[in-house]
């Protein structure tokens, strides 16, 4: 059975790599996105100069940060930096995967910062989303207290 | 939709409104209890006042802007890099802005830089950055 360390930045290793789970892009994920960040773009739905739908290019950005989920609980955290290169189209009926892998871990201003890379692709390995972000952790028992 | 306006360097682009309410990111990130997106008692006890909207929605606030502008330069071949300098709670209501920085000639087509940031209703930005895409 797989244990599920609590992750803290002692514990965080520069190097170590996250794999999520395989999703299947469905128009209803589609929908909730579009939903959720107030954009009916008409290529989400419809024909778009690609063929059919498209998804928005930040549709899967969540299946990436969470990949850690699958290896650590974390207690909290805040997400700090994000960057995004998109190579190719997600579309429905895709099914997708994220890899990443950190990069570097460091401390500033008292606070402790992570930053993984990784990409999203299909499950022929193709490269659909590149990216990089960094995330603030927020220890156990703390508050971030800044705002 | 097609795109066939123009861009100069310095020019704005239509500025968009948002409102991350509750329920919004209650879709965007999943209902989970100790999650300072979702659990309002959760997110008093991490020292915010109340629950926050993910940063990354305001990547994808971004990302519509920016499709609405290059189209499918955007969807193929575009960038964001974003950094995420202030909370944004439920129910902020937010205006997302662009202005083009640079034209650069890449691969027989034109990578249209623009300079991105979120504000909310105080007049304060949230995220600052960079996204751009292509045209032909």
């Amino acid at each position: 059975m797989a244990e599920f360390p609590k992750l803290t930045y002692e514990a965080l290793t520069v190097g170590e790599t996250f794999l999520s789970d395989d999703h299947l892009v469905t128009p209803e994920d589609i929908e909730a996105y579009a939903f959720a960040v107030e954009d009916h773009h008409p290529w989400f739905f419809g024909p778009s100069p690609f063929g059919g739908p498209v998804a928005h290019p930040t549709l899967m950005a969540n299946q990436a940060l969470h990949m850690r989920h699958g290896k650590y609980i974390v207690h909290a955290g805040l997400h700090a930096k994000m960057e995004f290169a998109f190579l190719q189209p997600i579309e429905p009926g895709m099914r997708v995967r994220s890899r990443g892998r950190v990069i570097d871990k460091y401390v500033r201003r008292g606070r402790q910062y992570m930053v993984t890379e990784y990409v999203t692709e299909d499950l022929d390995g193709t490269p659909l989303v590149r990216g990089r972000f960094t995330q603030m952790l927020i220890p156990e028992g703390t508050r971030h207290g800044g705002h | 939709m097609a795109v066939t306006e123009a861009l100069a360097v310095g020019q704005e682009l239509p500025v968009l409104e948002k409102e991350p309410s509750q329920r919004r990111i209650d879709v965007y990130s999943g209902v989970r209890p100790r999650s300072i997106h979702t659990d309002e008692d959760w997110a008093r006890q991490k020292g915010f006042r109340t629950t926050l909207a993910q940063g990354m929605m305001s990547t994808a606030y971004v990302s519509e802007m920016m499709t609405r502008q290059l189209g499918a330069g955007f969807v193929k071949g575009g960038t964001i890099s974003m950094a995420f300098i202030k909370p944004v709670y439920a129910g902020d209501r937010l205006t997302v802005h662009g202005v083009v920085k640079e034209l650069r000639p890449e691969a027989g087509q034109t990578r249209i830089v623009v300079d991105v940031w979120c504000q909310n209703q105080h007049g304060e930005k949230t995220a600052v950055g960079t996204a751009s895409g292509l045209r032909a």
